[in-house]
């Protein structure tokens, strides 16, 4: 037996050599991207991760696939951007990494192999990127979505989605007032302080067009599911609801929408609400790339430092679809709340109107009880809700902890809404 | 085309590795008559037989079919020629009903319409005078129905030449009989028989013409009337053969084993023991008579402690042993040589020596501590295989390869080496050839002799006649009789088994 | 005119299967390179770099080994049910509960200041038993009701991922996130780089030693399964239950006891997963391992020794698949791989017979 096992494992290994041997000494004269094209007429770029001699080698880890035409598709707009108008720039990605087992061998061999800027771009990316960016500090690391950063070479990079919500909400409530229901359903990932950012902020707005308007919430514990996320929008729209935002991944809420009749907001990028225009309000959506061409650039300068960069509207981090440059309102839009959404960007843009001004008291929360007192404004750590016990589980040292923490829902939501328990 | 041989087999060659199972044999069968292929197991019977079932393929020699070349890649080929095959061991599905057994193989098409089914399989099953229910499972069915059930499955396949291995194995006097005009008026219908079996006087009996396979060659191809007995023992075995065992008188001493009022259920949840009282003492082989399908089996599993009594008490060795795990039979050292070779009693596909081992690897010398000795073990099985003339290149051969006389022999040589008090042997000698029987039957003498008792269940009367110094007659899960081995009361027998109960105490 | 046709082999010879596999395995990887020269991609590059990444690069070894651990804990605990016919295919709920225990022992029963073999003792003990306890319950359920396994085992697998989300989602989340606070460093197992600083070769290499106890299980288990009393009785029951049966072996019994070891096994590669590589329990931390060994025990024909090696070049395979994006590419490569072997199975009992008109001048091709 011990025979057949040896050469079961050689022939095996052999089969590997002869098609190592067959091609990779003398592969440069093979391209290393080609486009195919997919069976449902997409072009899909089939490509090997590595790094090509004289340029600036780029690598993104990305935790979904690059065509959920959401948050990893909006990442990899960026890594494309960056392609395009950066200065002899190489990049590469991997995709589908799962942020558990397999999240730090991956950052780790792209770093082994020699890329100059890795960008890990989920929050579970946070300990593994800290872990490898410490045994690589010739190499700069960006991790999104996290808090944590570390000298010479960890930095985190994220932005105020919260306000391109704020219009979402402004929509919202002018939709849901005109189709009489009043009502609006959100649907919401995780009982964690962004998302608790983004619903507030969505409450908010939609008070702003529409003061007797409610919003509902469902909590789906995921951030990519079809089933679960289009569920929860049936839920919300058995409930009364008219309009269904989302702040999970998938374009099937506003399907589920649609399906009766009615619109919805899709979340993350541009394309979220590809083929359901008619029926799609707007997208808030996320804009990497010239954040990402920046860091790139100071750090083949070497002039990057690690910080915690928090881009918003008016460094072009964050849009809302319709009403950025080059584009219309989707039709579906009342016309009256157009005026109110251009005004309210432009201040936004001008700093007249930032996530700070929008979270200033006073503000009750959904039972009628003072969540932020009158005149104080929340401090970036109050947005983040960083709370002492965060802090001290991931390792976080250098931040001010939160005092009046996102924990609570702004007045604008259904009295029965809450959060989940938090630990 | 009306070709004289209906088969012709000619020059045919086949190896297995480090066997040459069959050298260059040639068999021919005229059309409508009823040929028998007779000779020890391992001699090539099977083999040759599987070949024109299509289940083997020759590596030399032609088969021709009604004079038309053929060739068989698959059982199916055979059938689609008419030849149609009884196997030794069954090829049913256990756990599917009679009916959907019947037309595994058949092209009905993609609809099956149940009723049409059923009353076809009922016109088959009245024309040969082999009744059965269409709609019972295999599984329930005792391996004497089970048989029918193969029988009945070629006739409705279309079978015009039908190949039987020992097909009255497990049938009454009176049952043999009825076969055998059943066969007779077949030929009529035109049908080719070849018989297959070992049982010299049946076949002297039923055959027209005779071929004799001795070690995978041809030794004798003759006509049923010019041969004896005696002549075609020796053709087969090659030596001359004792018909009937020598025994001295027993000498039974205490109470082995004891039933008191036992009853229990059949698989199908039927009472199939009823109040069943019987001793075997040490020194004694009490045989048990009686069709198949009247408890015998369950009367073996509940002794064995395979199977849950109802009611009543089972006491070997005075200990009770009623419905306690099959283990605690087996430390009163009971041994059990159970009908079904393969299902029950060996393990396929496991060594021979695994096999062996299977009752004696709970103690040393097999066991130390949480360690099985392979060496042991090894050494064990091949002086076992030596003391009891299992014909095997190895004792690695996987048990499924041996031919059902020497896997007899093995379940035999694990069973009685453990020097058993008592003996349970269910149709012990189903399917072996003259030899094997010979060995068999004085392997349960010399244990009864040892002091073993022994309890044969058997349907083969012969057999039972001439080991038993007690028979015990069984019907319909009750003791019906009890007679002294005595061959002029053969008819009384027959009768007890048919249920004339009356009659025969009168 | 030539007709192919299947035919049943009589005999199989003891190296068929074998070969078929490594057959397949080729066969796979040649379709996949008609579908990678198809799609522009030279093959040979792909698959050199799947090789190189996954085989060749001075830290292949020890990136394979922390992929190929798990593999093999799980395929080992898997293929000790499979020899008695016992399809437990909820190998992944038991490995989940073992990470589950695991981690409850590292940071709510144990305090952070606890000498860390101990530390490390009483986490396997615990993934252990939680595997086991996960795996005995189809056992038990099979042994004394006659509830089919596979269903029974496939459930408990979904009940055991709602669970675990119970804790990271509730009592054991940090901030809201799916995932526990990272373990103490008493509670990691060790890894190579813990000894980079005398051998600097060892930097960034994060091999630990949960893949020893996957080489020591799979040794007891190779001899157990050859010289003990259990691994004998194994045998016979998955050859033939009736013939066990007679016997007198306790088939409750030893079906309870083997699902226990093959649950146990499972829960201790959840354990080492957690301990060794991820450090917390989180949702989905584990890609499927369980399900993933079920193919490796296949592959690996339920030897132990072989399951080693089989284990060691899978998980290469999956670290190699890394080397081609979109993660699509590489996961239809391994999807090959594994319907090729599993069509191959095919050709150890059947043969392929070209048949011509002519019936006696056959020409066979085994």
């Amino acid at each position: 037996m011990k025979k057949l096992v040896k050469t079961l494992s050689l022939l095996l290994a052999a089969a590997f050599v002869l098609a190592a041997c067959g091609g990779a000494p003398e592969a440069p004269p093979e391209p290393e991207t080609v486009t195919v094209t997919g069976f449902d007429g997409s072009e899909i770029d089939i490509s090997i991760p590595q790094v090509e001699a004289d340029k600036t080698n780029v690598a993104f880890v990305y935790v979904g696939v690059i065509g959920d035409a959401g948050w990893t598709y909006a990442h990899n707009q960026g890594r494309e951007y960056i392609e395009a108008n950066g200065e002899n720039m190489h990049t590469a990605y991997i995709e589908a990494v799962p942020e558990g087992a397999d999240a730090e061998r991956v950052i780790r061999s792209l770093a082994r192999q020699g890329f100059d800027v890795i960008f890990t771009t989920s929050f579970g990316y946070m300990d593994p990127t800290a872990t490898v960016a410490e045994e690589f500090q010739d190499i700069d690391f960006i991790h999104i979505s996290g808090q944590k950063k570390a000298e010479p070479n960890f930095g985190n990079v994220f932005g105020a989605l919260e306000e391109m919500q704020y219009l979402s909400g402004m929509a919202a409530g002018a939709k849901a007032a005109e189709d009489g229901s009043n009502r609006v359903g959100y649907i919401a990932p995780f009982p964690i302080a962004e998302v608790i950012r983004l619903s507030n902020a969505t409450a908010l707005g939609m008070r702003a067009t529409c003061p007797e308007c409610v919003m509902d919430i469902r909590w789906i514990f995921t951030w990519f599911d079809p089933v679960k996320e289009r569920e929860a929008a049936e839920s919300l729209l058995d409930a009364g609801a008219t309009v269904i935002i989302t702040g999970a991944d998938t374009p099937g809420p506003v399907q589920a929408a649609a399906d009766r009749g009615y619109t919805g907001i899709a979340h993350n990028s541009t394309e979220s609400c590809n083929g359901l225009e008619d029926s799609c309000l707007g997208v808030p959506y996320w804009n990497w790339g010239p954040v990402y061409l920046d860091i790139v650039e100071a750090s083949v300068a070497g002039t990057y430092t690690p910080e915690d960069y928090y881009g918003s509207v008016a460094d072009g981090m964050v849009g809302f679809l319709g009403f950025m440059e080059g584009e219309e309102p989707l039709p579906a839009l009342p016309t009256e709340v157009i005026p109110l959404i251009e005004a309210t960007l432009a201040d936004m843009e001008a700093g007249l109107f930032t996530r700070f001004d929008m979270f200033t008291g006073p503000i009750n929360n959904n039972q009628g009880e003072v969540a932020i007192p009158d005149g104080y404004a929340m401090t970036q750590s109050d947005l983040e809700g960083l709370s002492a016990g965060y802090m001290d589980a991931f390792g976080i040292a250098d931040r001010p902890a939160c005092e009046v923490c996102m924990d609570f829902l702004v007045e604008g939501f259904d009295e029965t809404a809450e959060i989940p328990p938090l630990n | 085309m009306t070709a004289e041989y209906a088969v012709q087999m000619r020059g045919i060659t086949k190896r297995f590795p480090g066997v040459v199972a069959n050298d260059n044999v040639s068999f021919e069968v005229k059309r409508g008559e009823i040929h028998a292929l007779l000779g020890e197991n391992g001699a090539g019977k099977s083999t040759l037989m599987n070949m024109l079932g299509g289940l083997y393929r020759p590596d030399q020699g032609e088969i021709t079919i009604n004079g038309e070349a053929v060739y068989f890649s698959s059982p199916r080929d055979a059938i689609k020629k008419g030849i149609g095959m009884v196997h030794q061991h069954f090829m049913l599905v256990p756990t599917q009903t009679v009916a959907e057994n019947m037309v595994i193989g058949a092209s009905t098409g993609f609809w099956l319409s149940p009723k049409k089914l059923y009353a076809d399989i009922a016109a088959v099953s009245e024309r040969y005078n082999l009744p059965i229910a269409p709609d019972a499972k295999i599984w329930q069915l005792s391996v004497g129905e089970q048989q029918r059930v193969e029988i009945l499955k070629t006739l409705y396949l279309g079978a015009k030449i039908l190949i039987m291995d020992e097909p009255t194995a497990v049938l009454t006097p009176q049952e043999v009989e009825k076969m055998f005009v059943t066969l007779r008026e077949m030929t009529k219908n035109g049908h080719t028989i070849i018989f297959i079996s070992h049982k010299l006087d049946e076949v002297l009996s039923i055959a027209d013409r005779i071929t004799v396979l001795q070690k995978g060659k041809v030794s004798a191809n003759v006509a049923a009337k010019d041969v004896n007995k005696a002549e075609l023992a020796k053709l087969m075995v090659g030596r001359e053969v004792l018909f009937r065992i020598d025994k001295e008188a027993a000498k039974p001493k205490d109470d082995v084993l004891v039933l008191k009022n036992v009853s229990a259920n059949n698989d199908r949840g039927l009472p199939a023991l009823r109040s069943l009282s019987l001793n075997v003492r040490a020194g004694e082989i009490v045989g048990i008579a009686g069709v198949s399908g009247n408890g015998q089996h369950e009367l073996a599993e509940t002794l064995t402690g395979l199977r849950h009594v109802t009611d009543g008490v089972i006491e070997i060795n005075n200990t009770g042993i009623q419905n306690q795990p099959p283990l605690a039979a087996i430390d009163q050292k009971v041994a059990h040589i159970p009908a079904d070779r393969n299902g029950m009693g060996s393990a396929p596909t496991l060594s021979l020596s695994d096999n062996l081992i299977m009752k004696s690897y709970r103690a040393a010398p097999v066991r130390k501590g949480w360690r099985l000795l392979n060496a042991v073990a090894r050494n064990t099985s091949e002086d076992l295989i030596k003391q009891y003339n299992v014909a095997t290149p190895s004792i690695d051969v996987e048990a499924r390869l041996l031919s059902g006389g020497n896997l007899q022999k093995l379940i035999l040589a694990r069973e009685i080496s453990a020097e058993p008090t008592s003996i349970v042997a269910v149709t012990p000698t189903r399917g072996l050839d003259v030899g094997a029987t010979e060995a068999v039957h004085q392997r349960l003498i010399s244990e009864r002799d040892r002091g073993a008792a022994v309890l044969l269940i058997s349907e083969d009367l012969d057999e039972l006649l001439s080991l038993s110094d007690r028979i015990l007659v069984m019907y319909e899960g009750q003791i019906v009789g009890e007679l002294p081995p005595d061959e002029d009361r053969i008819d009384e027998i027959g009768l007890l088994m048919a249920g004339g109960v009356q009659e025969a105490q009168a | 005119m030539i007709r192919f046709r299947l035919e049943r082999r009589e005999t199989t010879s003891r190296w068929l299967p074998i070969f078929t596999t490594i057959g397949a395995v080729l066969v796979a990887l040649l379709m996949g390179a008609i579908l990678l020269a198809y799609g522009g991609l030279n093959p040979m590059v792909a698959y050199g770099q799947m090789f190189k990444v996954g085989f060749a690069e001075s830290y292949s070894v020890s990136d394979t080994l922390v992929k190929s651990t798990p593999l093999l804990l799980a395929g080992l605990g898997v293929s000790i049910a499979f020899r008695m016919r016992l399809w437990n295919i909820g190998a992944e709920g038991q490995l989940l509960m073992g990470a589950w225990a695991a981690t409850g022992v590292a940071l709510f029963i144990l305090p952070e200041t606890t000498p860390r073999f101990i530390m490390l003792a009483a986490m396997s003990i615990a993934g252990f038993a939680a595997g086991a306890f996960w795996g005995v319950i189809p056992g038990w359920l099979k042994a004394k009701m006659g509830v089919n396994e596979i269903i029974s085992s496939l459930m408990l697998t979904y009940v055991a991922t709602f669970f675990i989300n119970y804790f990271v989602f509730g009592p054991w989340a940090v901030g809201g996130f799916p995932l526990t606070k990272k373990f103490p460093r008493n509670a990691w197992f060790p890894r190579l780089l813990d000894w980079a600083d005398a051998i600097p070769f060892f930097r960034g290499m994060t091999a630990h030693i949960g893949f020893f106890y996957g080489v020591v299980a799979a040794i007891l288990l190779y001899i157990l399964f050859k010289h003990s009393k259990w691994g004998y009785e194994l045998k016979v029951i998955g050859d033939n239950p009736e013939a066990a049966r007679y016997a007198g072996m306790n088939i409750s019994r030893t079906v309870i006891l083997t699902m226990v070891i093959s649950g146990g096994l499972a829960g201790l590669a959840g354990m080492s997963e957690v301990a060794g590589v991820v450090h917390r329990l989180q949702e989905n931390f584990s890609p499927g391992y369980g399900f993933t060994a079920i193919i490796v025990a296949w592959l690996a024909r339920l030897n132990p020794l072989a399951m080693i090696i089989v284990a060691y070049l899978f998980g290469g395979l999956l670290v190699g698949g890394d080397a081609i994006q979109p993660a699509g590419i590489p996961l239809m490569i391994q999807g090959m791989i594994m319907f090729c072997v599993i069509s191959a199975e095919l050709f150890t009992k059947y043969r392929i017979r070209i048949k011509r008109n002519a019936p006696l001048t056959e020409v066979s091709h085994g």
